[in-house]
């Protein structure tokens, strides 16, 4: 190697480490405090649902441990339901399972979408993105509720997969959103230069589209599959408090729709630990989410 | 005279203006509009002119980031005009790119090190070790530090941005570089730096440039042959030291007495044109220069002028007027 | 020579960073005379829009604060003046011009509307006094038809037109001082020549003073009297055109003048050039911010800051060019 060209290093680049965009995202993330504290509560519930999955606590969430509408105490911690199951077990219980929900939509919704507005994006104008762009429009029409409710009756003679009938429902829904913004994005990010350059390597499409144009925008598919998990674990609680979601299982709005009866009669205990979860995993979620946002903004990032 | 590296033969690029309910084409933008012109290995042409006459249209049309509407481009004397993507493929080793923005010609979240190998992976060059070692060789043929390897672009000013898409251009060993407006985004003093570097890179490597830019200075100080384009056609073309020393067309000396000189008390009749450049969507009818020549005549209104040959065979100057009728 | 317009002393401005606070001017001091054009020429990042900004206190806060030194203007500092007295000096008394009209203008207003806007605010004017006045104004920096133009959208015109309507709305108040900041750079070279002559002659017709912020220093050498030359935050150089152009004492400077393409007979085969790129303003080196590239550099220069004196035409280095 040319050694007296290392030497003179003409053009002169600075000492520091090498960083990526993703390295100065998490520095910026780090210095954020809301997005710290909230990214710790949401580390908790997953710590939570991690100990569910493998058993560690919660397992007697379906057993009948004590009388009905037990009071809290130090062997229930928030009493008993009407027929004398422990309720803390049961809401923590529920947490694996807004995981379970959160999770699978967010990942597959989101992968989804990024690989058919990519294709939609790239192509622009073209009969891909038509067809694309048109079952967006025809998926985003039907009512959410009438379209789970219509695929679990499609899916029910189907019994391993019937019990997916909501992830799958949340999932054809929910791709879409992130669609859109990837197509958008894309059509934006096949105008640069480095696109160009890689069509003149002759870098072949489908190369450019996964290798230099998705990458660019990884920063709004993450964010949108925190959004995509906050919205699913919401319609998770939505649907099986109408009995069309979570079945064989736990769940807080399984919860929420056996306290509807327990409301009326003056106890509030499961209503109260589910909203409670809930409220506190959401709202986590979407603070992480918006610290997330601002610091893989590559606008703000790249400065 | 030897074989020309690139013929370019009354090339087209119109670009579509869709509209109303069916998306019909309610007219054309002629980008490009009829160019002409040849390129001898190991020189360089330069196509000067201001934003919208087309000449990034041009080059990018000849390296098929477009498809031509019409005309012809020949590479080595094959037509490469209407390849497929995969015929096209060895073409490409012989002819590269280098763009403008340095801020948008490199992939974001690519290191330096994979940014310059994917040439040589597209186009499968040598094992693994040979990449790598073309790899570090790039990076010292333009002036850069094995650290830069490992890094990411918005680690590097932007004359090393500049000079790392320089090395990836030169990775597969082209024999013409299409340089668009390279060193326009550049402060001064790094300006000089990478067009040195072009220099030496011609030199010793024999690359042919089609050296595209609105700079006047700097198309003189790199090019043998310069075309100046106006609304898609160019105008004059003729070599570098007689354009600048017996500029004929109009627009040329316009264009030269317009260029702000570092040299103050120096008083220059200065020719200021009138008006803006027409939309090429809606280009004047006869002279696309008439309306903002300062010569112009009755005829320039109604008729196109045709190029017309005034130089000599050794040194060809052809000029698109009819002054010279 | 008269009382000069405004007298900048020591001017610093910092902006936080998330790696630190960056000094990106720092002890800049001059003086605008009335009716004078003044260059302020450097590479991206030697600090001349920052400090074009903050004369009008325009400097984004936070991150960026003006942390030292004074800005006199009419009897006022401007570097400690409050919100609402920068208000109404901006526009009245001093006038910005920006790089790209397209992003100063507001696309859905029309060209009328936002000049009358202006001069409502600062000249209390009614809405038909404003139109006439606007259209008067379209005329003096010109447009051609201003009367038809008054009702069109940015979008309608082309670069140079809204640079020039950029032009009328900055001096519809008869300001005494217009920062135009590279005013031209984003425009064609024809179009330049027309935008620059025009700025000449307004600045005559309006007798205003100028300060023309730019990299290309063949635009200072045909519009400025005099420049200041900046590098890495601070004032390299600061002579009348003739004397800078002709004999450049500081060797940024000389370096500069030379690494410039110019169209000649003879092509040298390499342009000269400045080695090397400038320093990081997060690790700043000790002495002369230019000494690691410069060829004149002294052992001083690594330890002690040149310092620009206080003369018209003064350098700030140790080692100045021989005359």
């Amino acid at each position: 190697m040319n050694a007296a060209a290392e030497e003179l290093d003409p053009v002169g680049l600075s000492d520091a480490a090498p960083e990526s965009l993703w390295t100065k995202g998490l520095y910026k993330f780090r210095r954020d405090r809301v997005g710290m504290w909230s990214f710790a509560v949401v580390l908790l519930y997953v710590g939570i649902a991690l100990g569910v999955w493998l058993g560690f606590w919660a397992t007697g969430w379906a057993d009948l441990a004590g009388g009905k509408w037990e009071p809290v105490s130090g062997a229930h911690w928030f009493g008993t339901n009407i027929i004398g199951q422990d309720i803390f077990d049961r809401a923590i219980y529920s947490t694996k399972t807004s995981f379970e929900v959160g999770l699978v939509v967010a990942v597959l919704a989101t992968a989804l979408g990024a690989i058919l507005g990519a294709i939609a994006g790239f192509f622009s104008g073209s009969w891909l993105d038509e067809l694309i762009l048109w079952l967006m429009g025809v998926l985003d029409s039907i009512p959410f509720l009438l379209f789970v409710a219509a695929i679990a009756y499609t899916l029910q003679s189907i019994p391993e997969i019937s019990k997916y009938s909501m992830h799958i429902a949340m999932i054809v829904t929910f791709w879409i959103t992130a669609g859109r913004l990837v197509r958008g994005e894309v059509i934006k990010l096949k105008e640069m230069e480095y696109v160009d350059a890689a069509h003149a390597l002759g870098v072949p499409e489908y190369t450019i589209i996964f290798r230099h144009i998705l990458p660019n925008t990884a920063h709004i598919l993450l964010v949108q599959a925190t959004i995509t998990f906050v919205a699913a674990i919401k319609s998770e609680v939505i649907l099986s408090f109408l009995g069309l979601g979570v079945k064989d299982s736990m769940s807080w709005g399984l919860m929420i729709s056996e306290s509807s009866q327990e409301v009326l009669a003056g106890f509030f205990n499961n209503f109260l630990a589910a909203s409670v979860l809930l409220f506190g995993l959401v709202m986590a979620f979407n603070l992480f989410s918006d610290a997330l946002q601002d610091a893989l903004d590559p606008r703000t990032v790249a400065d | 005279m030897s074989s020309p590296l690139l013929q370019v033969e009354e090339l087209r690029k119109y670009f579509p203006i869709r509209g109303g309910l069916l998306r019909g084409v309610k007219a054309q933008v002629k980008a490009v509009d009829g160019v002409s012109l040849v390129l001898q290995p190991g020189q360089t042409y330069g196509l000067v002119g201001e934003s919208g006459c087309g000449k990034s249209t041009l080059g990018r049309s000849i390296i098929r980031l477009y498809e031509p509407t019409a005309g012809k481009v020949m590479l080595d004397g094959a037509d490469i005009t209407h390849l497929s993507r995969n015929e096209m493929l060895p073409y490409r080793e012989r002819m590269q790119m280098i763009f403008q923005d340095p801020y948008a010609s490199l992939s974001p979240r690519r290191t330096v090190s994979q940014t310059l190998r994917e040439p040589l992976d597209i186009h499968n060059k040598g094992d693994r070790d040979t990449r790598d070692k073309r790899v570090r060789e790039l990076l010292d043929v333009v002036g850069m530090s094995q650290r830069a390897l490992n890094r990411y672009p918005h680690e590097f000013s932007g004359g090393q941005r500049q000079r790392i898409g320089i090395a990836r251009a030169l990775a597969l060993n082209p024999r013409l570089i299409i340089a668009d407006e390279p060193v326009s985004a550049l402060d001064v003093s790094v300006q000089s730096q990478v067009l040195n570097l072009v220099a030496d890179l011609q030199r010793e490597h024999g690359i042919a440039f089609l050296f595209i830019a609105h700079d006047l200075a700097v198309i003189q100080h790199v090019s043998d042959r310069i075309g100046v384009m106006y609304l898609g056609k160019i105008v004059e073309a003729t070599d570098s030291q007689t354009l600048y020393a017996h500029p004929k067309h109009p627009y040329t000396r316009a264009l030269l007495s317009a260029i702000p000189l570092p040299e103050p008390g120096r008083k220059r009749s200065r020719i200021v044109l009138g008006g803006d450049v027409p939309s090429p969507a809606n280009p004047p009818g006869g002279c696309p220069f008439h309306p903002r020549c300062p010569d112009a005549m009755d005829r320039c209104r109604t008729e196109i002028p045709a190029p017309r040959e005034l130089g000599t065979p050794a040194a060809p100057h052809e000029v698109s007027c009819h002054l010279y009728d | 020579m008269a009382e000069p317009l405004l007298r900048v002393r020591d001017l610093a401005i910092e902006f936080d960073t998330q790696y630190g606070t960056v000094r990106a001017v720092d002890g800049v001091s001059f003086d605008i005379y009335p009716e004078e054009t003044v260059g302020l020429v450097g590479e991206s990042g030697c600090g001349k829009t920052v400090t074009g900004l903050s004369l009008l206190g325009l400097i984004p806060k936070p991150p960026g604060r003006i942390a030292a030194g004074s800005i006199e203007f009419g009897g006022r500092d401007l570097a400690t003046a409050s919100e609402e007295e920068l208000r109404t000096i901006r526009g009245s008394e001093i006038s910005m011009i920006f790089q790209e009209p397209m992003t100063a203008l507001n696309p859905v207003f029309t060209i009328g509307n936002q000049m009358a806007d202006v001069l409502a605010r600062h000249k209390g004017l009614t809405d038909s006094q404003a139109r006439t006045e606007a259209i008067e104004m379209l005329g003096r920096v010109g447009i051609p038809s201003p009367a038809r133009r008054v009702d069109e959208y940015p979008h309608q015109l082309s670069g140079g037109q809204r640079q020039r309507v950029m032009i009328a709305m900055a001096l519809s108040c008869n300001p005494k001082l217009l920062i135009a900041d590279e005013p031209t750079t984003a425009l064609d070279v024809t179009t330049q020549a027309q935008v620059l002559e025009q700025i000449n002659k307004l600045q005559e017709e309006f007798r205003m003073a100028v300060i023309l912020i730019t990299h290309d220093l063949g635009v200072v050498a045909e519009t400025c009297q005099r420049a200041l030359v900046m590098y890495c935050g601070k004032v390299a150089e600061q002579a009348p055109i003739e004397e800078l152009f002709a004999q450049p004492r500081h060797p940024y400077t000389a370096g500069l003048l030379s690494s410039i393409p110019r169209i000649r007979e003879d092509r040298p085969e390499h342009l000269p050039i400045i080695a090397g790129r400038v320093p990081d303003l997060l690790h700043l080196p000790a002495g002369c911010r230019f000494a690691a590239r410069c060829e004149r550099a002294l052992d001083r220069c690594q330890t002690e800051q040149p310092e620009l004196g206080e003369k018209t035409a003064s350098a700030a280095c140790f080692n100045p060019v021989p005359v």
